[in-house]
C-alpha cells in the first residue's frame, strides 16, 4: 500500500507526469532520490485552418527573406513572437486537385485517385507516423481534435491511419476534457471488471464478424476489415487503459469546461486542452482540424467560412482579413501558453514542441504555396525566419519530413517527399 | 485525347519540352495521348494545371490565341474528367456498405418503433457522392461505441416495465414569465437611465454613480436608448395583461418555451395553443418547433407553421403533435414566423423597424395559453415492447430459455435474413447470464445482448454473400457475377425504395422464393412505391441527387430578403420532394419535373408564389394560372435560392446546376489555381455584367461560356426565387452602415450549349423541357449509384440505355425507370 500511495503522491505533486513504465524500469526509490531529470520528450502539434488565408495580406513580402522581414497585416497579432515563428513559402502537394478537400490531404499529401478502381484513397498522415513512435509511452497514442459540423473535405479529423482510413476526432471540448483528465468515479475493481466486460463485448462482435467474413468476397472483406480495425483500436485502447488503470489521470491545471462553449472560446479551449495534454504527457502528438465557421462566428463576421475564402475586394475580403487576424491572435495565445508552461527541468513546453499551422489551400481555389507557419523548439527548426523556396513546387511533405526527423522520428521519406529542407534546420 | 489537340500541344508545349530541349527538366513529347493509367492522368493534370494557372506557356514564349487556348483547355479538362472516371470505374463492383445515418435511424425505427437522434454519428452525405456508396462509408472505433450507446438508449425506450403511464396535461399562462422578464428588463434600464441623468446633472465623476468610467456610462445610456422603449411599449400594451404578445424582436419574449419535465415518458405528445391575431385584418403565422437540438438560440426544428386568423374575442386552438424521445430535445418553442437564425443583427434590425412603426403590435399573434398533453399511449405494453419481446406476455419469472427465444428472434430480424450462428448465440447468452448474475432484472439483463446485436457487423453492414444463388435460392455456386439470394435482393430493394429494412411481407416472399417471379417483384415495387415509406427514399435521394445541401450553405440575408424566412425555406425544400411524390404517384411523365401546369404547395408557399386558394399547411396540387412563372424544378424557390449566395443571384451556380442536374451535360469541376478575376468586384453592376470578366481569360471562358448564359435566363428571379422586374444592387460605402444602391433592368437572353437561343425564363424553361431524354439519363445514372451503392461508370452504358429504352414509351415516368432498373440483371447480381 505504501509504495503506490507514494508513487501517486509523487505523480500528483509533480507538474508533469512521467510515464509509468519508465518509473517502474528505474525503480521508484532510486528515481525519487535521483537529482537528474530525464530529457523532456518531444511533442508535435498540427493545426489545420481549413479554407485558406488572404493571400494579399497573410504572406510576408517575398523580397524580405531570412531573419529580417516585416510582419504582414494578417500576422500582426504575432508581433511579440515574431522571433519564434518561421514562414515557409512555395510548398504544396502535387496531387492536390480538389480545393474542397483542404483538410483531407493536408497531412498526408496523398493522391485521391491513387488506387485504380477507387474514387477515393488516402495514406497515413504525418502526425500518425510520429504517434507510432511517441505514443507507446503515453496514455493516449495521439489526440485528434476537430470542430463540429465542419470538415473541409472527407475525413473525421486531420489524422489518417496506416491504412489510409480516417482517425476519429473529438469535436466536443467537454468530452475531450473528460477523456483526458476525468477519473472514473468507480473503484479499481469495478473499473477492472468494466474493462473485462468491454473486452467481452468485443469478443462477441468478433464472433459475428468472423462468421460474416467467411461469406464475403475479397473486396467486402477489405471493407469489413475497417470494422475489425476499429475493434482492434478499441482493444489497444483497453489494453492501454488496463496498463494505466492504477495511475490516476493527471490534473490539468485547467478548470472543467462547461457545455455550450462556442466561438473563440471553443477554439481557445481546444488549444488549452492540447497544452494540458502535452504538459501532463498524456499524449505527445496532437492535431486540431479547427472549424472555420466557429472562428468566423466568434469574430462576429457574417459570411460562411467557405464563402469568405472566395473573397473579392470589399466586404468579403475584409472579413477574410479579419479572420486571418483572429486566427493569429488565437495562435499568439497558444504560443504564449506554450512559453509559460514550465517543464520539470526549468525549460518550457515551447522548447520541446513542434507546431505547424496551415492548410492545403492558399486562397480561393489556389492549391499552390500552401500557407505554412512553424513554431516551437521541438523539431530544431531555425525560428524567426521567412523562407521562400526557390522551387515553387517544393513538396509540403519535405517540410513534414524535416519536422519528423527534427523530433527524432527517423523516417527516410514521407508522402511524395524528395528530401528534407536544410534551410529550415537550425 | 482527340488528335485535334495535337497541333496546339506541339506548338505551345512540346516545342520547349522535348527530347533535346527539356526546359525545367520537363519532357512532354513522350506523353501518351491515350490516358490509360494513373501516372499518365497525373502528367496531363499537371499540364492542365500549368496552363490554367497561367504559368505556361511562359510570358516570353509564343502565346496561343485566346480561342485556341480555350478550346484546348475545354477538351483537356473534359478528357481528364473522363479519364479519372474510367480509371476509377469499379466495373460494376459493389463494395459492402454499412448503414448510413438515415438508414440507421429508419432501421431502428422499424425494428424497435423508437426514434433515435444520432447527433454523434457522421452524417455520411458530404462526400460529394451518395451516402449509399460503400467505398465512402468508413467505420471508426468511436462509431462502434456510439452504436452501442445508441442501441442501449433505444432499447431503454422500447422496453417498458410498470403500469401504463397516464397522460398528463399541463397548461401554462405564458404571459406570467414574459411580463416578469419584461418588467425586470424595464426596471434595469430605468435604473441606468436615472443614474445617468443624475450623473449628468451633478457634475461629479461617473464612478460616484456606479459607472466604471465615462465610456461605461455612455455604453449604458446607448443600451437604454436602444432597448428601453421596446419594453415600455410592450408593458403598455393591454393585450399583455391577458396573454403573451409574440414579439420576435425582443429576445426570448418573442419565443415561448415549453419544457417537458426530465422524467416525462417518451412517446406521442400534443402541444395546444390558444391564439388570436391582434388585428384580424393582419393575419399572422406562428411557428412551433423543437428547440435545442444542438442549434443556436434563435434556431428551431420547425414542426408546423400555422396561420392565425381568429380575433381576440374568439381565439382559435392550434394543435401540434410532437414526439418526446430520450435522445432528443425536450423543449418546444412557439414563436412568430421568422428567419431561423441566431444572428443578433436580425433582432436589432427588427426592433428598429418596429420602433419606426411606433411599436405597433398589429401583425402579431397573441397567445392565451399553451398546454402540453401526453404521452398518448394507444396500447400497453407499447408496440416497441412487443416488437422486442413478442406479443405473448412473459411468465412472471421468465427463464433463460425465454431470454434465448427473445434474443434469437431479435437477432434474426436485425440481421435481415442472415443466419445467426450458434456460437454467436452462445456468446450473447453469456452476456445475459452475467447481467443476471450481477443482479439485474430480466428486462434489463436482455438489453446488453440486444444492444450488442445492434453493434454487430451483420446488422450494421448490408452484406451480400460472395456466392451465387440459383433463382429458387436453393443452390449456391461461385459463378461470377454472383446472383443475390432472395433475402439479399429484398434487402437491396428495401434500402433502395424505403431506405429501410424489408418489411415482413417482402421478407416472406423472399423466404418463399417468390421474388424470382418478375410479376411478383414488379407488384412488390408498386406496393413499396405506394407506401408512405417511399418518402424516405424521395427525400434522401433527391436531397443528394439535386445537391440540395446548397440550401443550407448560406444564411439568407434577412435585410435584403425578409420574406425568405425559416418556414418558407423548409416549405420550399419540401416542395421539391412533394412534387416528386406527386409525379411518382400519378405516374406523370418525367418532363413534368421540368415544366408543368401545376405546383405542389402548402399555404405558405402558395402565398410566397402569389397563388390563392390554399388554406392550410398540407401540401397539395394546385394549378398554375397563366402568367405565373412556376411549375417544374426551374421555377421552384428552393432551386432558385440554391443558385445564389444568400445575397445575390449567381448565374454561374444556376447555369452549372442546370447543366449538371437537368440536361446532364456537367461542366468539369472548378479547376484549381485559375487566377481569380476581381477587376469588377465591388463595382455597382448588374450580375450579368459582372460575369463578363469570365470571357476575358481563356482559362475561364472555356467553361463559363457554356455555363453563364443559362444562368442569365433566371435573372428575373432574385436570390430567394421571388420574381423581380428590376435587379437591386448595393455596395457598401466607407462603413457598412451606408450603401450605394441602384436598380438595373434585367436582361434574360441567353443560349444553351447546343446553340438553342432563348429570351426570358419562359423560353429557357421551354428549351430545358425539350431535354426530357437527357434529364432521364442523368436521373437513371444517379438511381444506379444510389440503388446499387456504387459509382455509375462507363461499364454501365448498356444498363443505362436499356433502362431508358424500356421506360421511354411511358415518357420516363419515375415508376417505369425504377421498375426497369429493379428488373435489370445488375440489380440482381453483385
Amino acid at each position: 500500500m505504501n509504495t503506490p500511495l507514494n508513487r501517486r503522491h509523487f505523480l500528483r505533486s509533480s507538474t508533469a507526469l512521467i510515464a509509468l513504465p519508465f518509473l517502474e524500469s528505474l525503480g521508484f526509490r532510486r528515481f525519487a532520490s535521483a537529482s537528474q531529470i530525464p530529457a523532456r520528450p518531444k511533442r508535435m502539434v498540427f493545426i489545420g485552418i481549413g479554407w485558406g488565408v488572404t493571400q494579399e495580406t497573410w504572406y510576408p513580402d517575398v523580397k524580405q527573406t531570412g531573419a529580417e522581414w516585416t510582419l504582414p497585416e494578417g500576422l500582426k497579432p504575432l508581433a511579440k513572437h515574431q522571433k519564434d515563428i518561421t514562414i515557409i513559402q512555395n510548398c504544396f502537394h502535387k496531387h492536390s486537385i480538389d480545393p474542397h478537400s483542404c483538410s483531407t490531404f493536408w497531412l498526408t499529401g496523398a493522391n485521391k485517385f491513387g488506387v485504380p478502381g477507387k474514387s477515393f484513397s488516402n495514406t497515413i498522415s504525418v502526425d500518425q507516423v510520429a504517434a507510432e513512435q511517441f505514443g507507446k509511452d503515453t496514455r493516449f497514442t495521439s489526440l485528434a481534435l476537430s470542430g463540429s459540423g465542419e470538415s473541409h473535405g472527407a475525413g473525421l479529423s486531420l489524422a489518417w491511419n496506416r491504412q489510409g482510413k480516417p482517425v476519429a476526432g473529438l469535436d466536443n471540448p467537454v468530452a475531450a476534457f473528460h477523456k483526458l483528465f476525468s477519473d472514473e468515479k468507480t473503484s479499481l475493481a469495478q473499473r477492472q471488471a468494466e474493462l473485462k466486460r468491454q473486452q467481452s463485448v468485443l469478443d462477441t462482435v468478433l464472433v459475428d464478424a468472423r462468421a460474416l467474413g467467411r461469406d464475403l468476397g475479397k473486396e467486402d472483406n477489405d471493407k469489413l476489415s475497417e470494422y475489425l480495425e476499429s475493434i482492434r483500436d478499441i482493444e489497444t485502447q483497453l489494453a492501454k487503459e488496463t496498463q494505466w488503470l492504477d495511475v490516476e489521470k493527471p490534473k490539468p491545471g485547467l478548470t472543467e469546461p462547461k457545455n455550450g462553449v462556442s466561438g473563440l472560446n471553443e477554439i481557445r479551449l481546444m488549444y488549452d486542452l492540447m497544452v494540458a495534454a502535452l504538459q501532463t504527457d498524456s499524449t505527445r502528438v496532437a492535431t486540431y482540424r479547427q472549424p472555420v465557421d466557429v472562428l468566423i462566428k466568434g469574430l462576429g463576421l457574417k459570411f460562411a467560412g467557405h464563402n469568405i475564402s472566395h473573397y473579392t475586394p470589399g466586404a468579403r475580403m475584409e472579413a477574410s482579413q479579419a479572420r486571418d487576424r483572429g486566427q493569429s491572435e488565437l495562435l499568439a495565445h497558444f504560443i504564449e501558453r506554450l512559453k509559460t508552461t514550465k517543464e520539470p527541468d526549468g525549460s518550457t513546453l515551447f522548447d520541446h514542441v513542434s507546431v505547424a499551422l496551415g492548410t492545403n489551400v492558399r486562397s480561393q481555389h489556389y492549391l499552390d504555396n500552401c500557407p505554412t507557419l512553424l513554431t516551437g523548439g521541438g523539431a530544431g527548426i531555425k525560428l524567426g525566419q521567412h523562407l521562400v523556396m526557390s522551387d515553387s513546387k517544393t513538396p509540403l511533405c519535405n517540410v513534414w519530413l524535416t519536422l519528423l526527423n527534427g523530433v527524432g522520428v527517423k523516417s527516410k521519406s514521407f508522402g511524395d517527399s524528395t528530401g528534407i529542407i536544410e534551410q529550415l534546420r537550425a | 485525347m482527340p488528335e485535334s489537340q495535337r497541333v496546339f500541344f506541339k506548338n505551345y508545349c512540346v516545342s520547349c519540352h522535348n527530347e533535346e530541349k527539356h526546359k525545367g527538366k520537363v519532357r512532354l513529347d513522350d506523353i501518351p495521348f491515350r490516358i490509360a493509367d494513373i501516372p499518365t492522368a497525373e502528367r496531363w493534370q499537371k499540364i492542365l494545371g500549368a496552363i490554367n494557372s497561367g504559368d505556361m506557356p511562359p510570358e516570353d514564349e509564343k502565346q496561343p490565341k485566346p480561342e485556341e487556348k480555350a478550346a484546348f483547355l475545354e477538351v483537356l479538362s473534359k478528357q481528364i474528367v473522363v479519364a479519372l472516371k474510367a480509371l476509377s470505374d469499379t466495373g460494376g463492383l459493389i463494395t459492402m456498405r454499412r448503414l448510413n445515418r438515415r438508414e440507421y435511424v429508419n432501421t431502428i425505427r422499424d425494428l424497435l418503433d423508437v426514434e433515435v437522434r444520432p447527433k454523434d454519428l457522421p452524417a455520411d452525405d458530404d462526400g460529394g457522392s451518395f451516402d449509399t456508396i460503400g467505398s465512402g462509408l468508413f467505420f471508426s472505433s468511436d462509431q462502434f461505441q456510439q452504436y452501442l450507446k445508441l442501441a442501449r438508449i433505444a432499447l431503454d425506450e422500447a422496453i417498458v416495465s410498470g403500469p401504463k403511464p397516464k397522460a398528463k396535461t399541463q397548461r401554462r399562462e405564458p404571459e406570467v414569465e414574459a411580463n416578469k422578464h419584461a418588467q425586470g428588463q424595464h426596471e434595469h434600464y430605468a435604473k441606468d437611465k436615472k443614474r445617468y441623468e443624475d450623473w449628468k446633472a451633478s457634475g461629479k465623476p461617473p464612478t460616484d454613480f456606479g459607472f466604471e468610467d465615462e465610456a461605461d456610462a455612455n455604453i449604458k445610456i446607448a443600451l437604454v436608448r436602444g432597448h428601453m422603449a421596446g419594453f415600455t411599449s410592450y408593458l403598455a400594451e393591454p393585450a399583455t395583461k391577458t396573454g403573451l404578445v409574440l414579439e420576435s424582436f425582443m429576445g426570448l419574449l418573442g419565443q415561448d418555451q415549453t419544457r417537458l419535465p426530465g422524467n416525462a415518458a417518451p412517446g406521442a405528445y400534443r402541444l395546444s395553443i390558444r391564439a388570436a391575431a391582434m388585428d384580424p385584418a393582419h393575419p399572422c403565422f406562428i411557428e412551433v418547433g423543437m428547440h435545442g437540438n444542438g442549434s443556436g438560440v434563435g434556431e428551431i426544428d420547425i414542426l408546423r407553421c400555422v396561420k392565425v386568423t381568429a380575433p381576440m374575442d374568439a381565439p382559435q386552438i392550434i394543435e401540434v403533435p410532437f414526439t418526446n424521445t430520450k435522445s432528443g430535445s425536450h423543449v418546444v418553442a412557439v414563436r412568430e414566423r421568422r428567419h431561423n437564425t441566431s444572428d443578433a443583427a436580425y433582432f436589432i434590425e427588427g426592433q428598429r423597424s418596429k420602433e419606426n412603426n411606433g411599436n405597433a403590435y398589429r401583425a402579431t399573434a397573441w397567445i392565451d395559453w399553451v398546454e402540453w398533453e401526453g404521452p398518448f399511449v394507444e396500447q400497453w405494453p407499447p408496440r416497441s415492447h412487443e416488437l422486442v419481446l413478442g406479443k405473448e406476455a412473459l411468465p412472471a419469472k421468465p427463464s433463460a430459455a425465454d431470454a434465448r427465444r427473445i434474443i434469437e428472434r431479435f437477432a434474426e430480424r436485425a440481421f435481415r435474413g442472415r443466419a445467426v450462428t450458434p456460437e454467436f448465440m452462445e456468446r450473447l447468452m453469456t452476456h445475459f447470464d452475467e447481467r443476471i448474475a450481477a443482479g439485474e432484472t430480466f428486462l434489463d439483463a436482455i438489453k446488453t445482448p440486444l444492444s450488442i446485436v445492434l453493434a454487430s457487423p451483420s446488422f450494421l453492414y448490408i452484406a451480400e454473400s460472395s456466392l451465387s444463388f440459383s433463382p429458387n435460392g436453393k443452390e449456391k455456386s461461385a459463378a461470377k457475377p454472383g446472383r443475390l439470394s432472395q433475402t439479399e435482393l429484398a434487402t437491396r430493394l428495401a434500402y433502395f425504395l424505403w431506405s429501410s429494412p424489408p418489411d415482413e411481407a417482402l421478407m416472406q416472399l423472399a423466404r418463399d422464393g417468390k421474388l424470382s417471379d418478375a410479376s411478383v417483384l414488379a407488384r412488390e415495387v408498386d406496393r413499396m412505391l405506394a407506401d408512405e415509406k417511399v418518402m424516405r427514399f424521395i427525400s434522401g435521394f433527391t436531397h443528394q441527387w439535386l445537391h440540395m445541401v446548397r440550401l443550407d450553405f448560406f444564411q439568407y440575408n434577412h435585410r435584403l430578403h425578409p420574406r425568405f424566412d425559416g418556414s418558407v425555406k423548409e416549405s420550399a425544400r419540401r416542395e421539391v420532394y412533394e412534387t416528386l411524390r406527386v409525379v411518382l404517384r400519378e405516374r406523370l411523365p418525367l418532363g413534368a419535373l421540368l415544366k408543368s401546369d401545376f405546383v405542389v404547395v402548402n399555404d405558405i408557399l402558395a402565398d410566397y408564389y402569389g397563388l390563392g386558394g390554399v388554406s392550410d399547411d398540407a401540401f397539395r396540387k394546385v394549378p398554375v394560372p397563366a402568367g405565373v412563372p412556376r411549375g417544374g424544378l426551374p421555377g421552384m424557390a428552393a432551386i432558385l435560392a440554391m443558385g445564389s449566395d444568400g445575397d445575390r443571384t449567381s448565374p454561374v451556380e444556376r447555369g452549372a446546376w442546370v447543366l449538371r442536374h437537368l440536361i446532364n451535360d456537367p461542366p468539369p469541376p472548378a479547376p484549381a489555381n485559375v487566377p481569380q478575376l476581381s477587376r469588377l468586384a465591388g463595382k455597382l453592376m448588374p450580375a450579368r455584367q459582372l460575369m463578363l470578366v469570365h470571357q476575358e481569360q481563356p482559362q475561364c471562358s472555356q467553361c463559363h461560356r457554356r455555363i453563364d448564359p443559362i444562368g442569365f435566363g433566371f435573372e428575373h428571379f432574385d436570390a430567394v426565387g421571388l420574381w423581380r422586374e428590376k435587379e437591386y444592387t448595393e455596395i457598401p460605402v466607407l462603413n457598412q452602415f451606408a450603401r450605394e444602391t441602384k436598380l438595373f433592368p434585367v436582361d434574360t437572353s441567353g443560349t444553351l450549349p447546343d446553340g438553342t437561343a432563348f429570351d426570358g425564363f419562359e423560353q429557357l424553361r421551354e428549351a430545358i423541357a425539350k431535354r426530357e431524354a437527357d434529364f432521364a439519363k442523368g436521373l437513371v445514372e444517379h438511381l444506379i449509384e444510389f440503388g446499387l451503392g456504387r459509382p455509375c461508370g462507363f461499364s454501365d452504358d448498356d444498363l443505362v440505355q436499356s433502362v431508358l429504352e424500356s421506360a421511354k414509351p411511358q415518357h420516363y415516368t419515375p415508376r417505369a425507370l425504377i421498375q426497369a432498373l429493379v428488373s435489370s440483371r445488375e440489380f440482381h447480381t453483385k
